[in-house]
């Protein structure tokens, strides 16, 4: 494994490893697309 | 005339002023002659704009108008389709990228009566902050040549500034759109996700990518949003909402607002110059009226993972083909950053898709049940120099270019409005902006509040004044009529 690959793969372990902390406890109701209802959910009067 | 600016040529030909064809040749005068230095342009579609200038000049003559920008000269970054010009999406391939329909948001610009003066350089494949380019040549700081001019939408953001056309638009993944609106002193809009349509346009990431209008001031800025912004069928994410007259709008003196200013992340380790004028940016918001209070945002490293996973993946599935195909055409740091994403697994994609909506669904309630209005610097520092950009190995370019957008990244995963404005000018002359953000679909409010501290600040008349590799425009002459 070259130096660059070694990187790789550590860069990716790391953002990998904050979503799984962050990530344990999503609902099963918690989806993809839930990102358009929490805009138009939080929408300005505008 | 003694401005240039999308509203005042818009206006100078209503009135017929000044032509169509009048106003195009005086771009491309400046682009002939300045542009091999500045490096905005990829593709000038000069008999094209001549040919559209001429039937506009003639419909203004007949006493008719296509819109609100009838006449008025725009160009697009180079990874925006427009049928019978090349769309190299700064790749050293000309017709990198096919489509066949054109861009939903040129499409309008066009029957509002935009005349199209070319394609605009931009970072390779738009993955990098600061606007070099081998195959194009660097686009180069208007304000302060040798200095980035940032990206990745780089030739939008030096046209404008240099006075090549009145209006750009950019594409903002991670804060393409808000950085070289910064480092060019102009005004640059990414609106929240849904609002404009990325239908013709190069994907970088599905979940991520915005486009938005880059100007030289707040009132332009609205009259492009007004014309681009609404619903498309070809663009599923785009909202049901309807699209208010943003111009007339953002006339209005703005109402009083709690505005927040984040005392953890968006302040730490950046510039002592760019902190000192964005606090002096807050000054002149609570003299408009406007309450301005400290505040702590949820932390945006969370977020940042988020967008990190799943831009990566989306980059890599977008581009799979060039990076099997003719990976050797493509600039090295451009390469390494597509390279992580074949390494993501389709589980921790899936989880960061579902945490995105939890994170902007908490930072939403959160931070707009406190404020109105967050108040933040656009870039940790002002422009550097494209020597101090090209430093290093890939590797640690690819970490430099992750500390300029981390102010700009958060609000791409939250898909929150962004207003980058100008706020003056480092000791030696480089630019630094700040930017308003505000809850989704709040882009009247945003343009609302930047048009009055535009007003009082004053930086509008230096700007105006125009960068030293552009100076002002020359005064227009008469019009047909």
């Amino acid at each position: 494994m070259t130096e660059r690959e070694r990187e790789v793969q550590a860069m990716v372990a790391d953002s990998a490893a904050v979503i799984e902390r962050a990530a344990g406890d999503l609902a099963l109701a918690e989806e993809p697309s839930g990102l358009l209802a929490a805009l138009e959910d939080g929408a300005s009067d505008d | 005339m003694t401005d240039w600016t999308l509203a005042s040529v818009a206006e100078a030909i209503r009135t017929r002023r000044v032509s169509p064809v009048e106003v195009v040749r005086a771009c491309l005068e400046r682009i002939e002659r300045l542009d091999a230095t500045l490096r905005a342009f990829i593709t000038v579609d000069r008999e094209g704009a001549l040919r559209e200038a001429a039937g506009l000049e003639a419909e203004v003559m007949a006493g008719r108008l296509r819109g609100p920008l009838h006449g008025v000269p725009l160009a697009y970054k180079d990874l925006c389709f427009i049928r019978g010009l090349p769309t190299s999406c700064g790749t050293r391939t000309p017709e990198y990228f096919s489509d066949r329909d054109e861009a939903t948001t040129v499409v309008r610009l066009r029957a509002a009566g935009a005349v199209t003066l070319g394609k605009l350089n931009m970072t390779e494949l738009a993955l990098g902050p600061f606007g070099e380019n081998d195959h194009h040549g660097d686009a180069q700081n208007p304000w302060k040549p040798g200095h980035v001019a940032g990206g990745s939408s780089s030739g939008s953001g030096v046209a404008v500034a240099a006075g090549f056309v009145v209006g750009a638009l950019g594409t903002d993944t991670g804060g393409s759109i808000r950085l070289p609106a910064a480092c060019c002193g102009i005004v640059g809009l990414k609106p929240t996700y849904g609002r404009v349509s990325r239908a013709g346009v190069m994907p970088l990431s599905w979940s991520l990518d915005h486009i938005g209008p880059m100007t030289r001031t707040v009132r332009d800025a609205a009259l492009m949003l007004a014309v681009i912004a609404g619903r498309d069928a070809r663009d599923a994410t785009t909202s049901h909402r309807s699209v208010p007259d943003y111009a007339t709008v953002t006339a209005r003196p703005p109402s009083p607002l709690i505005i927040g200013v984040p005392e953890n992340y968006y302040f730490d380790r950046i510039d002592d110059e760019v902190a000192e004028a964005v606090d002096a940016a807050a000054r002149v918001l609570a003299s408009l009226g406007m309450k301005v209070e400290p505040l702590r945002v949820p932390d945006p490293e969370v977020m940042s993972s988020v967008a990190n996973i799943l831009a990566r993946s989306e980059s890599a599935a977008i581009h799979a083909r060039v990076m099997r195909d003719r990976p050797h055409e493509l600039q090295p740091q451009v390469r390494e950053r597509i390279e992580p994403g074949f390494q993501i697994s389709a589980f921790d994609y899936l989880q960061a898709a579902r945490l995105r909506a939890r994170l902007a669904r908490g930072f939403i309630g959160e931070v707009f049940g406190a404020v109105d209005v967050v108040v933040a610097p656009t870039i940790p520092e002002p422009p550097p120099t494209l020597e101090e950009a090209r430093r290093g190995t890939a590797a640690e370019r690819i970490a430099r270019m992750g500390r300029f957008s981390r102010l700009t990244r958060p609000f791409n995963g939250l898909g929150l409005p962004a207003l980058s404005v100008p706020c003056g000018f480092s000791g030696d002359g480089r630019p630094i902006a700040f930017q308003l953000v505000g809850r989704p679909f709040a882009e009247a409010t945003l343009l609302r509040l930047a048009h009055a501290y535009e007003e009082a600040a004053g930086w509008q008349t230096v700007l105006n004044g125009g960068p030293e590799m552009a100076p002002k425009p020359p005064p227009l002459g008469t019009g047909p009529a």
